[in-house]
């Protein structure tokens, strides 16, 4: 260790910081590659590109289910009484106005959607990532222990109960509501609608 | 100096970090470590530029260990076709150098670092032979070295598979058939190993598995061991002198520098930064190395019906592809195939009894005689040419020479199936005969210390 | 034992025999130069023959058609211009028939082309002067199948694809007293909708485009490999100046 001390000149010292500095600036750049490999690759997103679901066939009242992504995106086309629903259990949510959840800013509204008759939202539970289940008929049919159910969703993980906005009811492990991915109509067909793209956008897909 | 385990422990200088270090170096040997390792492992002050390889092996090592688990994220090991008609396992390498964004760089680092190990490897070797590093008491230091270079043969070997290309395929077929060579059992042991008739789907997944798990931590061993070896003896010098002889009043020997910082940064980084250019140098503007570091036929899918026009091994391999060509005839009954193998295999394990067959009274080039001088200068010329023709046709002659139907004298002489053969006899001469002329040569009195400028 | 080993022997030695006649073959024709542009205009031009000549065979099925971008393409350009079978850009570029109609049609399936430019390097010359001098070298051969021979590929399987572009290219074809078969090529008989030198410029746009296909990257690993170099010289520079730092006390 003297032996050290004794030959630290300032020369040294110098010479040691710059390349400490240069050195370890090498080693970051190197590592950049290493780090980037760790992202979605072309073909993932590729396959994560926009996609089109035709909603022709829905019915009000009826949910589908397409992937984007790889992630189960619930279309829902709602009933005017299940709009309704929606400001009736807003008391018992805990995120009601969608404050602390995710989606797109056109969608940050009572019916977390750009057109209200349709929920678009990725059917992932914010909790820990199950797909809750359709619990959509009001009361207790569909086995739901929770007084005045007006229809909803279940995750059968941990019990997290959601409404037909995918917004989570209060004292439930979910954190926030379910997230709304970036969607749009497309203007020439309103039965198309593009997941993964936000209306601005110049040209869907 | 020996790896002393009795370092003082280290005592706080009673900062937060001085006692968070006391507290880890009394329940593990950090400083003792760090002290017999490198900080008081005393070398010989007198390292020339032929003591950078082992370092730059070291580096070489790393970076195929952090590209190789990149490239595992992302390579399949799978022979099933895609729709396109090309093998997953092909197509997955493809993936890695467009699809994954820096793949091609992680990629070409292994691809490079593949060739780079073995021209590190072969240079330090090199020194060993210059400079007696082999002799005792560093014997076991050689023969971890040569267990060393084995698993880097079988690592590179079963590496050079996995991409599926049609060298891949093709190299593996031919030398997994030369296993068939070993009387009675030799074509179940080929079978064994391909785990099918043919090298197919099952041996790409065993060779991925054993390139990357099983011989990785073989080699990894064996390093730690080499180094432990070496760190026991003390290392050789270019004097091929024992520093230990004469040592200070703490123990120190009077001609060692501790190696680091003195060969840490003061010999082996800037070394290693030149060799990162070179190493940079071909992975960005030549990372097919004309076709050496990474075959043109390689980037055709491996095609188990079509073998490739132009059949070689990775450069690499050459010298003792060489060697299994050079015998074409049957000894005692026993097939040239056979000895082929054998001739393979014993150029390699020979290496390990050079401690035995050295005789000469002094170590180092420097003071050993003019036959060691002559015998090793044709002995790099014959490990070139073998290493040169193994990657030519059996029918390659020398000066583009065209071989007429009747060959004369001199279509012989400078025909490379001849070559192949004299120089893989002299390989060998070199070393069986080395007990005998080692003894007699002329050797210059040996200096008691390191000669430093 | 013995005659399974001699018989492997012979079948390696026929491999290893065979490799000089073919070589002695390729040294007999002599590569044309490739003239490989990086222009991207002349890369979006070898891309559009790529497409509409090559692409109905011969999958490319490395190469999603938005890595087009890289040389120029707009996104909706690639949609409009270059995919006619209704996939979109992220899609690889392949073939709709599958490598087994491929084979019971052709006898053998086309190749795939992503990599060829890489993969017929050889000692001859480069993976493009390779492809540069094949794709000019067809010419009319009433005894082959296709009614196609290659100079550059004797007797090969595929039949001129671009012959509306540079016509029905013919050649004298004599035997030395070896049997050596000698091709010369001839002016075509029928001419193409391309004058001789635009057919040239057009496959030296397609081979330069099957050259960026092989390997996209290899522009961008030249520009980096130049700033990486510099920057190790600098560092190497430093370090060596360290280095002696820690020496000059040693005597």
């Amino acid at each position: 260790m003297s032996d050290q001390k004794k030959g630290c000149d300032s020369e040294r010292r110098n010479l040691l910081v710059a390349t400490s500095v240069l050195g370890g600036a090498a080693v970051t750049a190197a590592a950049v590659p290493f780090v980037a490999s760790l992202a979605p690759s072309e073909r993932a997103k590729a396959i994560g590109a926009p996609v089109i679901a035709d909603i022709s066939k829905l019915a009000p009242g009826e949910k589908m289910v397409v992937k984007w992504r790889g992630k189960p995106v619930w279309i829902l086309r709602r009933t005017p009484e299940m709009l309704a629903s929606l400001e009736a259990v807003k008391e018992k949510l805990s995120d009601p106005d969608s404050e602390k959840s995710a989606q797109p800013a056109y969608a940050k509204n009572a019916e977390r959607a750009i057109n209200k008759e349709y929920l678009v939202a990725v059917g992932i539970c914010t909790h820990l990532g199950c797909s809750p289940t359709d619990k959509l008929k009001p009361g207790t049919d569909e086995g739901v222990q929770e007084p005045g159910w007006q229809g909803g969703f279940l995750c059968p993980c941990h019990g997290s109960l959601f409404d037909l906005a995918g917004r989570v009811f209060k004292g439930q492990p979910a954190p926030t509501n379910l997230e709304i991915p970036p969607h749009m109509f497309d203007p020439a067909n309103p039965n198309l609608v593009t997941i993964g793209v936000d209306p601005t956008d110049s040209k869907g897909a | 100096m020996a790896a002393n385990s009795n370092f003082p422990k280290y005592q706080s200088d009673g900062t937060r970090l001085g006692n968070a270090l006391e507290w880890f170096d009394a329940r593990f040997p950090l400083t003792s470590l760090w002290k017999a390792h490198l900080s008081e492992y005393y070398a010989p002050k007198n390292f020339n530029f032929w003591y950078f390889f082992g370092s730059m092996a070291i580096v070489v090592l790393i970076i195929q260990f952090v590209t190789g688990i990149f490239l595992v994220m992302h390579y399949q090991p799978n022979a099933n076709l895609t729709p396109a008609g090309l093998p997953i396992a092909f197509e997955s390498v493809e993936y890695i150098m467009r699809e994954v964004p820096g793949g091609w760089f992680i990629r070409y680092m292994h691809s490079t670092g593949a060739s780079f190990f073995f021209i590190v490897i072969y240079l330090h070797m090199f020194r060993g032979l210059l400079y007696g590093s082999y002799r005792k008491p560093r014997e076991l230091v050689w023969i971890f070295g040569v267990l060393i270079f084995l698993c880097l043969m079988a690592i590179a070997f079963m590496g050079y598979l996995l991409p599926w290309g049609q060298m891949s395929y093709w190299g593996a077929q031919v030398i997994l058939s030369f296993f068939s060579a070993i009387p009675v059992v030799g074509d179940d042991i080929s079978t064994y190993i391909r785990g099918d008739y043919v090298v197919a789907a099952a041996t790409l997944n065993r060779f991925f598995a054993l390139h990357v798990c099983a011989v990785p931590l073989a080699l990894l061993g064996l390093v730690v061991a080499h180094i432990l070896a070496l760190h026991e003896v003390g290392s050789n010098n270019p004097d091929g002198v024992e520093i230990k002889k004469f040592k200070d009043e703490n123990g120190i020997p009077l001609d060692g520098v501790p190696f680091h910082p003195q060969y840490t940064i003061g010999h082996d980084l800037p070394a290693n930064v030149i060799m990162l250019m070179f190493f940079f140098a071909v992975l960005f503007f030549w990372p097919e190395g004309g076709g050496y570091f990474l075959e043109y036929n390689n980037f055709l899918p491996a095609d188990p019906m079509a073998t490739p026009e132009h059949l070689a091994p990775v450069w690499y391999f050459t010298a003792f592809y060489s060697m299994l060509r050079a015998m074409t005839w049957n000894f005692f009954w026993i097939d040239a195939k056979i000895w082929g193998v054998i001739s393979m295999f014993a150029g390699v394990f020979i290496l390990a009894f050079l401690p035995w067959l050295d005789r000469s009274p002094a170590k180092s080039i420097r003071y050993r005689g003019p036959i060691f001088k002559v015998l090793l200068a044709f002995f790099v010329v014959s490990f070139a040419m073998l290493c040169f023709l193994g990657t030519k046709g059996v029918e390659y002659h020398f000066f583009g020479y065209t071989p007429s139907k009747d060959s004369s004298p001199l279509s012989i002489l400078i025909s490379g199936a001849f070559h192949t053969k004299l120089w893989t006899i002299y390989y060998f001469l070199f070393f069986l005969t080395m007990p005998y002329w080692s003894k007699i040569d002329k050797c210059k009195p040996v200096p008691e210390r390191v000669t430093f400028k | 034992m013995k005659t399974h080993a001699i018989k492997f022997l012979k079948r390696f030695a026929g491999v290893v025999l065979f490799v000089p006649a073919l070589a002695m073959a390729a040294a007999a024709i002599h590569l044309d130069k490739a003239p490989v542009s990086t222009d991207q205009q002349r890369l979006q031009n070898g891309a559009r023959t790529f497409v509409k000549y090559c692409l109905n065979c011969h999958s490319a099925s490395l190469v999603r058609y938005n890595q087009l971008e890289k040389i120029g393409f707009k996104k909706e350009k690639i949609e409009e211009e270059l995919i006619f079978s209704g996939e979109n850009a992220g899609s690889m570029m392949t073939v709709a028939m599958t490598p087994a109609d491929a084979e019971a049609w052709f006898g053998k399936a086309p190749p795939d082309l992503s990599l060829i430019a890489r993969a017929k390097a050889s000692g001859a010359g480069s993976g493009a002067d390779y492809l540069y001098t094949y794709l000019r070298s067809f010419y009319k051969d009433k005894t082959r199948p296709t009614g196609w021979n290659n100079k550059a590929f004797d007797n090969i399987g595929m039949p001129h694809a671009m012959w509306d572009l540079q016509g029905e290219a013919t050649a004298e074809v004599t035997f030395d007293k070896n049997n050596v078969k000698n091709v010369k090529l001839v002016a075509p008989a029928v001419p193409g909708s391309m004058s001789a030198e635009k057919y040239d410029d057009a496959v030296a746009d397609l081979v330069s485009f099957l050259v960026w296909m092989g390997e996209p990257v290899a522009g961008t690993r030249k520009t980096i490999g130049i700033f990486v170099l510099i920057f190790l010289a600098g560092f190497y520079v430093l370090t060596h100046m360290l280095g002696k730092t820690y020496w000059k006390n040693i005597h």
